[in-house]
């Protein structure tokens, strides 16, 4: 049985999850190798393999990174941080998926405009690992119920401790993430200054 | 939030409030642990990987450490300190002597000089009170045997849940917070965690330290009881602001009652300057004031009512507990600022 499978039959039978995702050497070894082709479920090694930012992992590096994440399951609806809130983590989705809202008025619980909906193996909240004080910019709640891999603050400087190569690879994947994000917003920056300047004109 | 998040945030508040009361009206069984967690806390850096391995390879570290802290530190300070210890009780009827015939000194010269005669006698008043409190001591010895058989047994087997079951204790605990105060809970208890261990093991190294320059000073300025005040040093110096003056008064007391000239007053001086010279310029700024940025007073206020609360272990620990509240009350404020 897949190990995604078994974390949601878990929680359709109302049981909890682990905090920590923990795989057997063995098992995750087993689904590394070449024969893993025998089995026709997702491995965990085929979900942390696909996620981009883990991609110039080796296979032992993904199996020393999965330690230091953190499992946390969210029922429908519910809300993962509010725009505003403290952050400190960084969050794979597992399974389910997650709705993303920005512009919080302030008034009641209405969580404001929404703005995406991130589906299994995308990630969100990485400003949080970086930033000394973050605050989230958008808030965040579970569209379905929801398995989240999380990594904090102390997970890095952990990881950092333990193992140096790793953290430092790590963090210059997320490194690259902010750094494409950056990219992306000059870009619409760029864009934005250039049709205000021709409706200056047109005016 | 749904209801049942709802119930599952304010029972485990309720818990966390439980625990802490518990801790404060039981502190027989909360001082050993704590005790007992510090020791685990001192040694985890060491182990970090050790503790990591399979049962058996924790079982065999934790009483390897059992064994260590028993060999090494009790035969040394018993047989270095004894030696000192007996010689001090030996002496103290020849200190109540020199103490009375100073003072019988100083009353001739207050009567030559001003006429006025001095009909109090804090030499004996003290002395008796040393002897009451001694007999007092004494008389409680029974309890404070059985308070120490209590601890021989309790430390090591918390000791023992700590090594072996510490990981899945923390998971547990990390499993059972809510979602909606996971991340600050979290990282609160992983920065609380590092600031006591880390400030434990620079208390204890510079302890140590400091205890070791005094003595070798001492030795070599042919000071008596030089391990007895060395050891004394190191161990008050582990309070901050309060922990050198304490230091320093038991050498005083040896100097002052000293008929030998040999015994000079200014080495001694000269020895406890540079220890604690040496302390302030270098382990202190190395060691120390990164994990604990306080305001002395809060330091000061904080060990007396430390000391209140739980007598010298107390006064060790309040500075990291204080360090810890100080920075939640801090992440409280601000999230509080920003929801305003």
């Amino acid at each position: 049985m897949s190990y995604e499978k078994e974390m949601i039959e878990k929680l359709e039978r109302g049981e909890s999850v682990n905090d920590r995702l923990d795989i057997p050497l063995l098992r995750y070894l087993w689904d590394a190798s070449p024969l893993s082709f025998i089995t026709t479920r997702e491995s965990y090694h085929d979900f942390f393999k696909k996620i981009t930012v883990l991609s110039s992992f080796s296979d032992n590096e993904v199996r020393l990174f999965t330690k230091f994440l953190h499992l946390r399951e969210f029922q429908m609806n519910e809300v993962i941080f509010k725009q505003g809130d403290s952050g400190y983590g960084f969050y794979f989705i597992f399974s389910g998926a997650v709705n993303v809202y920005a512009n919080q008025t302030g008034v009641g619980f209405e969580p404001g405009e929404f703005v995406i909906k991130l589906e299994k193996r995308q990630y969100f909240g990485e400003m949080g690992l970086l930033e000394e004080f973050n605050r989230r910019s958008a808030t965040s709640i579970a569209a379905e119920n929801t398995i989240l891999l999380g990594i904090f603050k102390p997970d890095l400087e952990r990881m950092l401790e333990q193992y140096p190569v790793l953290g430092a690879k790590f963090l210059r994947e997320t490194a690259l993430i902010m750094a494409n994000r950056m990219g992306q917003l000059t870009r619409e920056i760029v864009t934005l200054k250039k049709r205000v300047h021709e409706m200056d004109q047109k005016a | 939030m749904t209801r049942n998040q709802k119930i599952k945030l304010y029972l485990f508040l309720f818990l966390l409030t439980a625990a802490a009361f518990f801790a404060i009206l039981f502190p027989r069984l909360t001082l050993p642990f704590g005790f007992a967690y510090i020791m685990f806390l001192m040694t985890k850096p060491l182990t970090l990987r050790l503790t990591t391995g399979s049962r058996r390879q924790r079982l065999g570290y934790f009483f390897l450490v059992l064994l260590g802290a028993g060999f090494l530190f009790f035969p040394v300070i018993a047989t270095m300190y004894s030696a000192d210890f007996s010689s001090l009780t030996d002496q103290l009827p020849d200190a109540q002597r020199s103490l009375q015939e100073k003072f019988f000194a100083f009353k001739v010269m207050v009567f030559q000089r001003t006429g006025f005669r001095l009909n109090v006698d804090p030499v004996s008043f003290v002395m008796s009170k040393i002897e009451t409190h001694g007999t007092d001591l004494l008389s409680s010895f029974p309890n404070y045997l059985s308070l120490l058989l209590e601890w021989v047994i309790l430390v090591p087997i918390f000791l023992y849940f700590f090594f072996m079951e510490s990981r899945q204790f923390s998971r547990r605990l990390l499993e059972a917070i809510p979602n909606p105060i996971f991340e600050k809970s979290y990282v609160l208890f992983s920065q609380f965690n590092t600031k006591f261990g880390e400030y434990i093991i620079a208390k204890f190294i510079e302890a140590t330290l400091l205890g070791t320059i005094v003595t070798l000073g001492l030795v070599l300025i042919g000071f008596p009881y030089a391990f007895l005040l060395g050891f004394i040093a190191g161990v008050t110096n582990i309070l901050p602001y309060i922990g050198p003056v304490l230091g320093i008064i038991p050498a005083l007391v040896v100097a002052f009652l000293a008929k030998d000239p040999s015994v000079s007053m200014v080495g001694m001086l000269v020895v406890f300057a540079l220890a604690n010279l040496i302390d302030m310029i270098l382990v202190f700024p190395l060691l120390v004031s990164k994990i604990v940025n306080l305001h002395p007073i809060v330091v000061i206020v904080s060990i007396i009512v430390g000391s209140q609360l739980a007598g010298v272990v107390g006064m060790i620990v309040v500075i990291p507990f204080v360090a810890f509240f100080k920075l939640l009350f801090k992440e409280i404020y601000k999230d509080l600022s920003v929801q305003l």
